[in-house]
């Protein structure tokens, strides 16, 4: 598999020093470490949401840096661990995140193909301010899934989520990027989940801490 | 119409017998606030008495470098007031306030002097006072709006992130922000120009017509201040903000709130 991201004495804010590594194009990529390793961080320097200080994070043989911020955050999408939704309907949700990214909104049809992917099967009209937070989490990921990135980043997301509900996303998501060519990378410390679904493992030990 | 009648100094001191309803509800209220009332009420008392003294000067020896010293000075004072009350927000973001609130400012009291009322932008009987209104609430506008852009987009953190993490531009996420500020700001001028001559006779008017003035040629002046309070107000806080939330981040789009 040709490597999609690699990373090269890569730091952060001279707290974190990440291992070099290569990260593969097509395949399911799971981070796994201890928290204050740095996963979320690692996710955040490869669609540059943060820069690193010193070393090289290259995506498809370019400099991370060299490519237009928002377009790079377009194809390598991060889909956080805390959730943000409106207060109003599973469908407007959706129709204010493709408004803020200056799309037509989907119909519905493919809003209820992306919820049953997340395993999120809502009515439309269900209004989200009463969801629990592992709905809210799923509904979200729905909608980053729709969005339909080159790269897809997951933070955590089955942190609110019971094991039955996770696997279901898991599995459905895999299959969907897989199917779509889709570069899927997740941040998980549930080491099962990793197991079951992960096509190559980064651990991420301690990471090099300054006192 | 009748001159003014000069106030006996104490006599005058009876309106500060009302300071102490204040302080008894405050401790009712259990408002820890004690120490802000007396020291607002003597630092007012103190900087109008020196103002009317400095004023009382200026009126006798009129000179352009006095009325421009005096209006620097406000607008400093502005601006550092207006600095201290949002401590938070990085320094581009301060350089920029400062120079909306002196640009937006200075030019409504130039345009209001020598067009509408028509005379010497150094004359220190016009300027003086009519600066200091309309400086004052710019100052009270921008403070007001920077503090609700502030809170919201602390608060909103999270919705900021989200946006961003997907790839929205940092303008298409802030500029909402803006304006919900911009609107928060303008609404207290907003509401007051509503009950206007109805439930209260402002200030600038109430002033005027005590010392003799016409009510006609009052409620003129009060007209204009009003349009241009209304409007130096909306327009400080649009540029402070509209040109200071492009500081929040920086070329590779990366935000630091």
């Amino acid at each position: 598999m040709p490597s999609l991201f690699s990373l090269k004495n890569v730091r952060f804010k001279d707290i974190i020093h990440y291992p070099d590594m290569e990260i593969p194009q097509g395949a399911a990529t799971f981070i796994c470490g201890e928290s204050g390793s740095g996963k979320s961080t690692l996710l955040k320097l490869l669609n540059g949401i943060v820069s690193a200080e010193t070393g090289e994070v290259l995506y498809s043989g370019r400099h991370i840096e060299d490519y237009d911020p928002v377009t790079l955050r377009r194809d390598v999408l991060l889909c956080g661990q805390s959730t943000f939704l409106f207060d109003k309907s599973v469908q407007e949700n959706f129709i204010e995140y493709y408004k803020y990214r200056d799309l037509h909104p989907i119909n519905q049809d493919k809003i209820n193909t992306y919820l049953k992917i997340c395993a999120a099967n809502f009515r439309l009209d269900a209004l989200c301010v009463t969801m629990s937070g592992g709905e809210r989490q799923r509904v979200f990921t729905a909608i980053c899934l729709s969005l339909r990135p080159k790269v897809f980043l997951l933070d955590e997301p089955t942190s609110a989520l019971d094991d039955m509900t996770a696997n279901t996303m898991m599995s459905n998501i895999k299959a969907f990027c897989n199917e779509n060519n889709i570069t899927l990378i997740v941040v998980s410390h549930n080491r099962a989940l990793a197991q079951a679904y992960a096509d190559n493992t980064i651990m991420l030990a301690g990471g090099i801490r300054h006192e | 119409m009748s001159e003014i009648v000069s106030l006996n100094i104490w006599q005058f001191a009876l309106i500060y017998l009302l300071l102490i309803i204040v302080l008894l509800i405050m401790k009712k209220c259990k408002i820890n606030q004690t120490k802000l009332l007396v020291a607002a009420s003597f630092r007012m008392t103190a900087q109008l008495a020196l103002a009317g003294l400095v004023l009382t000067y200026i009126l006798k020896n009129p000179h352009p470098v006095f009325t421009l010293a005096y209006l620097l000075l406000m607008t400093g004072f502005a601006i550092y007031v207006t600095l201290s009350r949002n401590k938070s927000i990085n320094k581009k973001f301060k350089i920029i306030v400062g120079f909306s609130l002196a640009l937006t400012g200075l030019s409504i009291v130039c345009f209001f002097i020598m067009a509408v009322v028509g005379v010497n932008i150094f004359n220190p009987q016009y300027t003086i006072p009519i600066s200091g209104m309309i400086i004052g609430n710019a100052m009270t506008g921008v403070s007001l709006g920077l503090r609700v852009f502030n809170e919201n987009i602390k608060s909103k953190q999270l919705r900021i992130d989200s946006l961003l993490n997907i790839g929205v531009t940092p303008q298409k996420i802030l500029i909402p922000f803006v304006n919900q500020a911009v609107e928060t700001a303008l609404l207290p001028t907003l509401y007051s120009m509503i009950g206007m001559g109805i439930i209260s006779l402002p200030g600038m008017m109430t002033g005027q017509i005590l010392s003799g003035t016409l009510p006609a040629t009052a409620i003129l002046y009060q007209i204009a201040i009003i349009i241009a309070i209304c409007a130096v107000t909306c327009l400080s806080v649009f540029c402070s903000l509209y040109f200071g939330y492009k500081t929040l981040y920086n070329k590779r789009m990366q935000m630091s709130i």
